[in-house]
């Protein structure tokens, strides 16, 4: 440190009655208050860039084929979106095979219980209900309609109770 | 024919190899204290170390160990990325590449993987160690805090690590890792959509996880050792017994007084317990610690290597979002907590683990027995020797569950019944 130079190098010492104090509280408030601000804002921004404002993923909402590929009686997988669609007769219903727990894909089997997951353990009962394991709930029914060129279509952002079907009379 | 010590010295007395060295091939004590103190690579060490600090069963050289096994990760990580593109459309390629195509580039691979699993064990083992000497008491509390800190970083870079080849390991590694983030409370799901770049485990979430591993994670590991390795000096070096009480500054000027010029360092702080005392037992740590070092490291690296060349890293299938393999297993160092997300993903995966940390960082602010520092395993301090052995065991036998008992569909199955092959 060069001390030479700073000739009165004590600190000055308040003087009363001048009103000092009081504006070096001021000023000494508003440049924390800016400094601060200043800091918030741009981490504030920094954080914010990384929530992307669009998503270059697929539509949540997609059309699954005709009702009249999907044979009675089954569950069929769609490997793309993880998902069943379930027909019984002329109901149609749409069912995650996301599990609720960690995001595993369910595995279709036969028995009692026919939806496993293999990262933890969860077992789903034909109507996807959790039977035993960590799932905290069951496995997601998604809203079905018909689009008007006769083709099934699928809501991944609707979810519906497991009573909703899509009854379709050929 | 000169010997290497001869050319040595003869650089070391040359004009150029004064600049770069100050002091020749010490030859004296006072000699080996120079050298330690005016070269950059050794001036973290102090001049001289004491003779309980130096013997292997004191530390087992665990710290030491982890340090060489994340000096081998950088390097042998800046070589891959060479090699790596963070695309889920060419990081599945860029590993058979590195297997098939690129001059040694498995073995790179394979130190890097090896390097990784090692540093778990270690840094763990050497969590352990501090523990069972109370290396965390007073004054060393906040460089125990800082090393909970550095074992956190070590588990996130390994997971971070393992998710760039894009194999069915890192894709379900992903997905269950940051649905687990999504279970921590008000925030979860913020945090989830902000890892993953998106709703899917896709391109966004690769190239953060890539990022977070090669720069950000590292950067900060590099941080955190250096704060480590300064407090470990600054708090007096290891523990030891019979170790003095911290001082405090006696004068008005919160200096003390001292005619002692040997170790610089240790006059830094007034409270530095070195201060005033007699050097006994103490020996220069040129050559004692550094050999010890040298050693340590062929050592690390010996280690290191053999693994590497007779085991290669596991590439999995190409992620494949549809078909989990089953069982989907992580690593070993995670099964533990696999086991207890298979549980309850809440309690198992956010509250354990948060109650753990705490428990950690807390820890020597917590326990006020001062004495049994230094010493393994002490009488006095059978009540958190038991506590603490008691956790390790119970990670332990987690792990042994979560690797050994759990087979398709996490079902518990005997290790040595016939194995149940199930297809995808």
């Amino acid at each position: 440190m060069n001390q030479g130079h700073s000739s009165p190098s004590a600190p000055r010492a308040p003087q009363p009655g001048k009103g000092d104090s009081r504006r070096d509280f001021i000023w000494l408030t508003l440049g924390w208050l800016a400094s601060l601000f200043a800091l918030g804002a741009s981490g504030f921004a920094t954080l914010r860039s990384l929530v992307p404002n669009v998503l270059y993923e697929p539509s949540r909402r997609f059309k699954a084929g005709r009702p009249g590929d999907y044979p009675d009686d089954t569950a069929t997988f769609i490997e793309e979106v993880r998902l069943f669609i379930v027909r019984k007769g002329s109901t149609y219903r749409a069912m995650s095979a996301i599990c609720p727990h960690l995001g595993c894909t369910v595995n279709a089997t036969v028995g009692k219980h026919p939806f496993l997951c293999p990262c933890h353990g969860s077992h789903f009962s034909p109507d996807g209900a959790v039977m035993s394991g960590p799932s905290p709930r069951g496995l997601t029914w998604h809203a079905l309609s018909l689009s008007k060129d006769g083709r099934l279509v699928v809501d991944l952002d609707r979810a519906v109770t497991h009573d909703k079907t899509l009854v379709i009379q050929a | 024919m000169k010997s290497p010590k001869q050319v040595w010295l003869w650089f070391a007395g040359t004009r150029v190899g004064r600049s770069i060295f100050r002091v020749g091939l010490p030859e004296s004590n006072l000699g080996r204290m120079q050298a330690m103190v005016s070269s950059f690579l050794l001036h973290l060490h102090p001049a001289k170390v004491h003779r309980h600090s130096l013997q292997f069963s004191s530390t087992l050289g665990l710290g030491l160990i982890s340090l060489y096994l994340f000096l081998l990760l950088c390097i042998t990580g800046v070589a891959l990325m060479f090699f790596y593109v963070p695309s889920p459309e060419h990081a599945y390629d860029n590993m058979k590449d590195l297997e098939f195509v690129v001059s040694a580039g498995m073995i790179a691979r394979n130190m890097h993987r090896w390097s990784a699993h090692l540093m778990v064990l270690c840094v763990f083992l050497h969590m352990c160690r501090v523990f069972y000497t109370g290396g965390y008491k007073p004054p060393r509390e906040f460089n125990w805090v800082v090393g909970v800190g550095l074992f956190v970083m070590t588990l996130v870079l390994s997971f971070t690590g393992y998710l760039l080849p894009w194999d069915q390991l890192a894709f379900w590694a992903i997905t269950v890792g940051t649905n687990i983030a999504g279970y921590a409370p008000v925030i979860g799901k913020k945090i989830q959509f902000l890892l993953l770049g998106g709703n899917i485990v896709g391109e966004s979430a690769l190239l953060r996880f890539y990022v977070l591993h090669v720069v950000v994670l590292p950067a900060a590991v590099v941080f955190m050792v250096a704060l480590h390795l300064w407090r470990v000096r600054k708090d007096g070096g290891l523990s030891r017994p019979g170790e003095p009480d911290v001082l405090v500054p006696q004068s008005e000027t919160g200096r003390l007084s001292t005619n002692k010029t040997y170790g610089l360092m240790e006059l830094a702080r007034g409270t530095s317990p070195a201060v005033g005392l007699d050097p006994a037992d103490e020996l220069p740590a040129w050559p004692h610690l550094v050999f010890r070092e040298v050693l340590l490291f062929l050592a690390t690296m010996a280690v290191v290597m053999f693994l590497s060349v007779f085991w290669n890293a596991p590439l999995e299938e190409f992620a494949n979002p549809a078909h989990p393999p089953n069982p989907a297993k992580a690593p070993w160092y995670f099964l533990g907590l696999q086991e207890l997300v298979a549980y309850s993903a809440f309690w198992g995966g956010v509250v354990v683990p948060a109650l753990l940390l705490v428990a950690l960082v807390a820890l020597p602010y917590l326990d006020r027995e001062r004495a049994g520092v230094g010493v393994w395993f002490a009488r006095e301090r059978r009540v958190a020797v038991t506590l603490f052995t008691l956790c390790v065991v119970a990670a332990v036998i987690l792990t042994v569950i979560g690797t050994y008992f759990r087979g398709p569909n996490w079902g518990w199955v005997w290790p040595w019944a016939a194995s149940v092959v199930v297809p995808h």
